[in-house]
């Protein structure tokens, strides 16, 4: 009885843990997982290359403006075969399109690294969805 | 304050550029380096606050030169020049980027961007020569620019220098290019261009080889691995297919250019 109660409590654990782990992964190309760890807004971005390096081109926002900084924790594995990304994009809630200026350099290059792609966007704007390639990530629960 | 040493060395160029340095130029980089890391760290703790037109226009007689000196003619921090190596009696473009360019971080880091991003040929070139002229005079660089390489690059090239100073001042959202915070910085947070770059961008965004400066501008980065080893040996093969390199060596064909190449094998010339 006692096993079984701890069971239960060990699965609505892991349900409750799930149910807050609000990151999406996908795999964009073969050999390449992503996974959206968080989504924050702030006034000013680095356009760091992924992965990053140094590049110190930073970007200010205008009045009205905010930048929607995503970050997204990649994963490289053997299967990889080195190609040119395209630049991800995110999506509103009505849909509307948004660019980054920041641009993948040599993805392949290390097996594990973290980028965060800053977005320009209205202020109060909310991300419904990032693109990455074909792969589609949901923004929506990190981005309250 | 701990100093990344693979850094420190590819800031100047990598360990090919440190190893042409005197100990006495060694540690006087080493000072400057670690003065600007203070600097960003300390900015780092703080909202920037950039300066007006205004501000920047009350700095001009605080200095012994203006801004717009080429960087051959200056010495480093308001010091003062140091003596530098002639150049061979035939120079070549890659004896230009030895003796003059070096270390020519900052077009080699774009040129191997470009590269890496899979650009075409004409951009890679570009972007490896859009600012070399900046060692010999830095307004309107890319009409300056433009008009050093233009006997012997490309046409589209040559278009790519002379426009990328014109596109650096708008953002362009689709080819991921923000204007940059290192301009509020350099020329005022009130800065508006004047009339003729309005003009220039204007012609810019109709011109069916606009992609070929805006290009430029997205590989225009300030810095970026600082353990890239970034060299021009790379670009050899781009060279050697597209610098109609002159057997009279640059300064001695004649071309409508060749006497700013001579002004910049010779800097000390007084006249």
């Amino acid at each position: 009885m006692k096993r079984a109660l701890a069971g239960v409590c060990v699965a609505v654990l892991l349900a409750v843990v799930a149910s807050g782990q609000t990151a999406k992964s996908a795999q964009p190309l073969p050999g390449l997982d992503a996974t959206v760890t968080k989504v924050e807004h702030a006034a000013s971005a680095s356009l760091r290359d992924c992965p990053p390096g140094t590049n110190t081109v930073n970007a200010v926002t205008r009045p009205g403006e905010t930048f929607a900084l995503v970050t997204v924790q990649f994963k490289v594995s053997p299967a990889f075969k080195a190609s040119p990304m395209k630049r991800p994009t995110v999506t509103d809630a009505a849909d509307k399109k948004y660019n980054t200026a920041s641009t993948f350099v040599d993805v392949g290059s290390v097996p594990e690294y973290s980028c965060t792609f800053p977005f320009r966007v209205p202020e109060g704007t909310r991300l419904k969805a990032l693109q990455l390639e074909s792969s589609s990530l949901d923004l929506s629960a990190l981005d309250k | 304050m701990e100093v990344d040493r693979r850094a420190f060395i590819a800031s100047l160029g990598g360990v090919a550029a440190v190893n042409l340095m005197d100990h006495e130029a060694k540690a006087e980089a080493l000072e400057h380096y670690m003065e600007d890391k203070l600097d960003e760290m300390v900015a780092a703790q703080q909202p920037e606050k950039f300066p007006t037109v205004a501000e920047i226009e009350a700095q001009i007689t605080t200095r012994p030169f203006r801004r717009g000196a080429g960087s051959v003619f200056t010495g480093q921090r308001g010091e003062n020049v140091k003596l530098i190596e002639p150049m061979p009696a035939k120079p070549t473009l890659n004896d230009f980027f030895r003796l003059r360019f070096a270390p020519a971080n900052h077009v080699l880091q774009s040129a191997t961007r470009a590269m890496k991003t899979g650009m075409s040929e004409e951009i890679i070139l570009a972007c490896l020569l859009h600012d070399c002229v900046l060692s010999l005079i830095k307004p309107d660089h890319g009409w300056w620019g433009a008009q050093l390489f233009e006997p012997y690059i490309p046409e589209k090239s040559a278009f790519a220098i002379r426009y990328h100073q014109t596109l650096r001042f708008y953002a362009d959202d689709d080819a991921g290019y923000e204007y940059p915070d290192q301009y509020y910085r350099i020329f005022g947070h009130d800065y508006q261009p004047p009339q003729y770059i309005a003009d220039t961008y204007k012609m810019l965004k109709n011109h069916k080889w606009y992609m070929e400066p805006r290009l430029v501008t997205v590989n225009d980065l300030y810095a970026f691995d600082p353990n890239a080893k970034v060299s021009i040996e790379p670009f050899q093969d781009i060279i050697g297919r597209h610098f109609k390199q002159p057997k009279e060596g640059l300064g001695y064909d004649n071309s409508p250019s060749a006497h700013m190449w001579r002004t910049l094998a010779r800097p000390d010339n007084p006249l």
